[in-house]
C-alpha cells in the first residue's frame, strides 16, 4: 500500500467569479495509495468535488501541485490531460454517464474506441466486462431503456474496462435508491479488492462512506478528519 | 478509427431530432436544387446570348477592313482568294473550325412600288451560311440557291412595311466605291422570319455575287469564322491577325460588347443567387447546430471528462454539420436533375417574348446543366457547412470539461 496514485500538495482553489472569491480547498495535502477505496466525504461547499475534479484533471489548482500515477499535472496542456484521463482514470459521475446514442456494450466500447483498441478485441473485453458485471443482458439497449442502476453499472464497467490506475466516483449514489446503490457498492468493492483498482468517491451518502476503507473528512475546503475502516459492509 | 467513431455519433445524433433536422434537410436539399436548376437557366441563357451574337454574322472571329465598323461600305473592303481555308492556317484544324463565311455588307435602299426603307443588304453565299442565323431561317416562299442568285429574301416586318409579297420586284439602291449610285431590280423569292422583328426590318439578302456586280467590284466587307468550341477561339484570331495584318480582326466580344458584358455578369449572377440563397440558409444551419451543441454541452463535457480530445468534439460538430449538409447536396443535385431532365430540351417563354427579344434572347429558353457548375454548388455549400458549424464547434471546443458538464 506504499506506492502512491495520487498525491497533491499544498491544492489551493479559489473561484473569484463572484464579487466574494470562494476559497474552495485550502492548502490540502493528500496522497492515496495503490489498492486504496478514499471516501471524500463532507457537507456541501466543504471541497470534496472539487478536490476529485483536480484529482481528475477536470479542474486545476490555484496553488500546489497534483500528480496522478507520478505524473505531474500542473503543466499539462487541455489535450495532454484528456490524454492522461483517457489512460490511466476511470470516472463515474452522478448523472449524463452514458451516451445516449450508443447501446450499453458501445458506451463501455468507447473509451477503447478512443484508445485506438481494434475492433474485435474491443467488443470482446466489453462483453466480458459486462458479462463479470452481470449486464450481459442489456448490451443491445440505449441508456434510455435502462434503468439508473443499470446506467451507473454499464458506466462502472466503461470506467474499469481499461485497467485504469484510479477510479473517481462523484456522488455515484445520488440518482439510486437504497438496494440499487447496495448493488453499486458490492461491485465497486468487488473491483476494488479483487481487480485492484484504485477507488476515490466523492459523497455525502453515509453507505458510500461505509464502504470505503479510508473515508476522509473535509470541512470547509480542509482535510478535517483522514481515518481508515477495517469492515463496514455490514453498514451498507 | 476514432474518425469512424466521430462519424457513428455524428449520424446518430443527427437522428435524435428527425423532425427538426429533416426539416433542415428539407431546407438544405430545396435550397440547393433551386441552385442547381437556377444556374441551368442562368447558364442557359448565357450561351444562348453568346450564340446569339456569334449567329448574329458575327462568327467568334470577323474580319473586317478598317474603318468599316464605322463607316460601312463598300469602300472598307478587302479580298478573299477563292480558295481560302481558315484550317489551312498553321495550329488550326479542321476540327477546330465548324465554318466560314465571306459577305458583301452594304447600306441600300429598297423600294416597293409603295414605300421605300433604308436597309442593309447583305450579300451572301448559302451555302456558308450555316454558321449564322441566315442558314436556319424560316422562309416563305423560296430561299437563296447559291452565290449567284440574283432574287432576294426579305424579313417579314419589312415585306409589311413596304407591302411587298413574294414574287413581286423590288428596287435596290446602293453606292459604288467610286461615290455612284447603283441600282437593279430584283424578284422576292422569300419572306423571312425570325425571333426579332429588328432584324426582320434591317436585313435584306441576295447572292454575294450579285451585290458584287451590282457594284463592279469582287472585294467582300466581312469574313466571319466559327469555331467548334469557344477555347479555339483565341488561336484562330492569333493565326487570322498574322495572315490578315492591316485588317480588324475582332472577336463577336468585341463587335458585340452588350452581349459580352451581359454573358460576363452571368458568371457573377451565378455566384450572387448561390450566396442569397444558401447564405439564407446558412442561418437556419448555425440555428440548429448550436441548439444541437447546446442541448448537448453536458453530455459533451462528459465526454471531455472520460477522454475525448477537445479537437475530436470539434470534429463531431463540424462532421455532424457536414453529414447534413452532405446528404441535402446529394438531395438537392439529385432533385435538381430530376426536375431538369424533362425541361433539358428547352422551356417556351413566349409570354415573355418581348423581355426576353430586349436581352437577344428566344422565346424559347434551354437551359444548360452544366458539371463545372455543380461541382461549384457542391464544394460552396461544403464550405458554407464547415463555417457554420465553426461558431458552435469552437463555442464547445473552448468549454473546459467541467464546465460544460454543470451547463
Amino acid at each position: 500500500m506504499s506506492e502512491e496514485v495520487v498525491q497533491c500538495q499544498g491544492v489551493t482553489r479559489v473561484y473569484a467569479d463572484d464579487a466574494v472569491p470562494v476559497h474552495a480547498l485550502r492548502g490540502v495535502d493528500f496522497a492515496v495509495h495503490k489498492g486504496d477505496w478514499v471516501s471524500l466525504a463532507g457537507p456541501s461547499g466543504s471541497g470534496k468535488s472539487t478536490l476529485l475534479h483536480i484529482i481528475g484533471g477536470l479542474d486545476r489548482p490555484n496553488d500546489g501541485s497534483v500528480s496522478v500515477d507520478g505524473e505531474d499535472l500542473g503543466p499539462l496542456s487541455e489535450a495532454q490531460l484528456s490524454d492522461l484521463r483517457l489512460r490511466k482514470i476511470g470516472f463515474v459521475f452522478q448523472a449524463y454517464n452514458l451516451i445516449p446514442v450508443l447501446t450499453a456494450v458501445e458506451n463501455v466500447e468507447f473509451i477503447m474506441q478512443l484508445q485506438g483498441v481494434g475492433a474485435s478485441e474491443r467488443r470482446d473485453r466489453a462483453l466480458e466486462i459486462l458479462d463479470r458485471l452481470g449486464l450481459d443482458d442489456i448490451g443491445d439497449r440505449r441508456p434510455g431503456e435502462l434503468s439508473g442502476g443499470q446506467q451507473q453499472r454499464v458506466a462502472v464497467a466503461r470506467a474499469v474496462v481499461t485497467d485504469p490506475v484510479l477510479l473517481l466516483a462523484d456522488e455515484p449514489s445520488a440518482n439510486l435508491d437504497t438496494a440499487t446503490t447496495k448493488e453499486l457498492l458490492e461491485l465497486l468493492r468487488n473491483i476494488n479488492e479483487n481487480h485492484g483498482v484504485t477507488i476515490v468517491t466523492a459523497t455525502h451518502d453515509p453507505m458510500v462512506m461505509g464502504y470505503a476503507k479510508r473515508p476522509v473528512n473535509l470541512r470547509d475546503g480542509a482535510i478535517e478528519s483522514d481515518g481508515s475502516t477495517t469492515d463496514t459492509s455490514s453498514d451498507a | 478509427m476514432k474518425l469512424r467513431l466521430l462519424v457513428q455519433l455524428g449520424w446518430r445524433n443527427l437522428w435524435r431530432h428527425k423532425r427538426r433536422n429533416g426539416i433542415l434537410l428539407g431546407g438544405i436539399t430545396f435550397a440547393v436544387a433551386s441552385v442547381v436548376l437556377a444556374n441551368s437557366f442562368i447558364r442557359g441563357m448565357q450561351v444562348q446570348m453568346a450564340d446569339n451574337a456569334v449567329d448574329l454574322m458575327n462568327g467568334h472571329v470577323k474580319i473586317l477592313a478598317p474603318g468599316y465598323l464605322d463607316d460601312p461600305g463598300i469602300a472598307q473592303s478587302f479580298e478573299v482568294a477563292q480558295d481560302w481555308q481558315p484550317d489551312a492556317l498553321d495550329g488550326i484544324t479542321p476540327d477546330m473550325v465548324a465554318g466560314w463565311a465571306s459577305r458583301v455588307r452594304v447600306p441600300a435602299v429598297i423600294m416597293s412600288e409603295r414605300e421605300t426603307r433604308g436597309i442593309q443588304l447583305v450579300g451572301i453565299d448559302p451555302a456558308s451560311e450555316n454558321i449564322s442565323f441566315v442558314g436556319k431561317l424560316a422562309v416563305e416562299g423560296e430561299g437563296l440557291a447559291d452565290a449567284a442568285d440574283r432574287r432576294v429574301i426579305v424579313g417579314a416586318g419589312l415585306a409589311e412595311q413596304i407591302e411587298t409579297l413574294v414574287g413581286r420586284r423590288i428596287v435596290l439602291i446602293t453606292q459604288g466605291a467610286d461615290g455612284r449610285n447603283r441600282e437593279a431590280g430584283y424578284r422576292v423569292a422569300g419572306i423571312y422570319r425570325t425571333d426579332s422583328s429588328s432584324l426582320e426590318k434591317i436585313f435584306v439578302f441576295t447572292g454575294r455575287d450579285t451585290v458584287q456586280n451590282l457594284l463592279e467590284t469582287n472585294v467582300v466587307t466581312e469574313l466571319s469564322v466559327r469555331v467548334t468550341e469557344e477555347r479555339f477561339g483565341p488561336p484562330l484570331l492569333q493565326r487570322l491577325a498574322n495572315v490578315f495584318s492591316g485588317l480588324d480582326v475582332m472577336t463577336w466580344q468585341e463587335l458585340d460588347p452588350t452581349a459580352a458584358a451581359m454573358t460576363a455578369i452571368i458568371d457573377v449572377a451565378i455566384l450572387v443567387y448561390f450566396f442569397i440563397m444558401m447564405g439564407a440558409l446558412s442561418f437556419g444551419l448555425v440555428n440548429s447546430l448550436v441548439t444541437a451543441v447546446m442541448e448537448r454541452t453536458r453530455e459533451m463535457g462528459m465526454m471531455r471528462a472520460i477522454g475525448m480530445r477537445p479537437r475530436s468534439v470539434l470534429l463531431q460538430v463540424v462532421l455532424e454539420s457536414t453529414l447534413i449538409m452532405g446528404a441535402g447536396i446529394a438531395g438537392g443535385v439529385l432533385l435538381g436533375v430530376l426536375v431538369y431532365l424533362p425541361i433539358a430540351d428547352g422551356v417556351d417563354l413566349a409570354a415573355f417574348d418581348e423581355a426576353l427579344s430586349t436581352f437577344g434572347l428566344s422565346n424559347v429558353l434551354v437551359p444548360q446543366l452544366i458539371a463545372q457548375d455543380v461541382i461549384l454548388v457542391v464544394v460552396l455549400s461544403l464550405i458554407l457547412g464547415f463555417v457554420a458549424s465553426a461558431s458552435p464547434a469552437v463555442r464547445c471546443m473552448k468549454m473546459g470539461p467541467l464546465e460544460a458538464m454543470r451547463r
